[in-house]
């Protein structure tokens, strides 16, 4: 009995009072012998009003529960807009975690960079001196002022190729270079191929010079031989590509 | 429910205590007083029999009618003990929240687990 909810009592309440009122209604009505007596009515009535009391006193209660109801709702509230804090809060820590972990991963490589570094050293005057030979001999893209005829290349060239380990690989006498042996026991700057081959130049006009020792550059009649300049030029990279497929 | 709301429209959204009429008892005197009155004219009699009639369905309809603005009053689904451990409940789910809140907010270091 204590524990059923106050609208049930209440409902309870309102079922008593119907019966009761009935009850005394039908005595009311009754053939006379069958009335009940005096003081049972009394007693009836009693119990009513006694029902009535009890009705309104519980609904004195409901108006405070629904008072207490206002407080819960204020709190559910308070609960529900703490909850939707926290909910945000902890998306925001993932997300924080989540860009913590990727920014470890990669401090670890660069840490593990930094080791492998530390552990076989390269001096920094070998590093410049290695740059400056890749980049004053165009090693990487030719010159911006190049032109058909300028023996300037990129790397690697027919030279290098033959000393780098799959020319070596072959393992077959370089005979057709001249020079090339002790190329690498040359100072930088007295390569004696490109110094033959420079013999001829190109000039922004279009004319083809020639280097003459003594005399500088003579200018050669091109215009109507052009096709003969460019012999010169299928022929100076067919004789590296013949002294290749010879060296095979 | 929701028809019982759509035919109330004017109805309030909230029901309170004070709407509720629970006044029984004077209409169910009434009936008793109708009911011992005991004339003799007949048409009197009749017309007072319907009268009484009309009184006993008018308290039936009230106290149904009770029975449903009862149902529709806020916070009484528990008995007032039970109501306030629920507030207690709230209270403290409130307070822990809070509390936790707190904790995230002054957080300052993070456990990076061991990869």
């Amino acid at each position: 009995m204590a524990n059923i909810s106050t609208v049930e009592k209440l409902i309870s309440l309102i079922d008593d009072i119907e019966l009761i009122s009935k009850e005394i209604l039908e005595n009311t009505i009754a053939m006379k012998h069958q009335k009940l007596a005096g003081s049972e009515q009394v007693q009836l009535t009693e119990l009513l009003v006694a029902k009535d009391n009890e009705l309104k006193a519980t609904l004195e209660r409901a108006r405070e529960q629904a008072r207490v109801e206002l407080k819960m709702d204020a709190l559910r509230g308070e609960v529900e807009r703490q909850d939707c804090h926290i909910r945000n809060l902890q998306r925001q820590l993932k997300e924080a975690e989540q860009i913590l972990a990727t920014a470890i991963y990669q401090a670890r490589q660069k840490l593990a960079s930094i080791a492998k570094a530390n552990k076989r050293p390269v001096p920094s005057e070998d590093l410049i001196k290695f740059a400056h030979r890749i980049s004053s001999s165009h090693a990487v893209c030719a010159p911006l002022t190049w032109q058909q005829g300028d023996p300037r290349r990129p790397y690697p060239t027919d030279i290098e190729m033959r000393q780098g380990l799959l020319g070596r690989l072959s393992n077959l006498p370089l005979v057709p270079q001249p020079g090339l042996a002790d190329l690498s026991g040359l100072p930088p700057g007295a390569e004696p191929a490109v110094s033959t081959q420079n013999q001829f130049s190109w000039h922004p006009s279009g004319d083809l010079h020639m280097n003459v020792p003594g005399q500088g550059s003579v200018a050669m009649e091109t215009r109507n031989h052009k096709t003969e300049a460019e012999d010169v030029e299928v022929m100076s990279t067919d004789s590296s590509s013949s002294s290749s497929s010879d060296s095979q | 429910m929701q028809d019982s709301s759509e035919q109330h429209e004017t109805a309030p959204t909230t029901w309170t205590v004070d709407d509720v009429d629970v006044e029984f008892l004077p209409l169910i005197y009434e009936i008793i007083r109708s009911l011992e009155k005991d004339p003799h004219d007949n048409a009197q009699k009749s017309r007072d029999s319907l009268d009484t009639t009309q009184k006993i369905l008018e308290l039936q309809r009230k106290l149904e009618k009770a029975r449903e603005q009862i149902r529709k009053l806020p916070g009484i689904e528990y008995n007032t003990e039970e109501q306030l451990k629920q507030l207690d409940v709230l209270r403290n789910q409130l307070r822990l929240k809070r509390e936790l809140l707190h904790k995230y907010r002054n957080m300052c270091s993070f456990e990076i687990p061991k990869a």
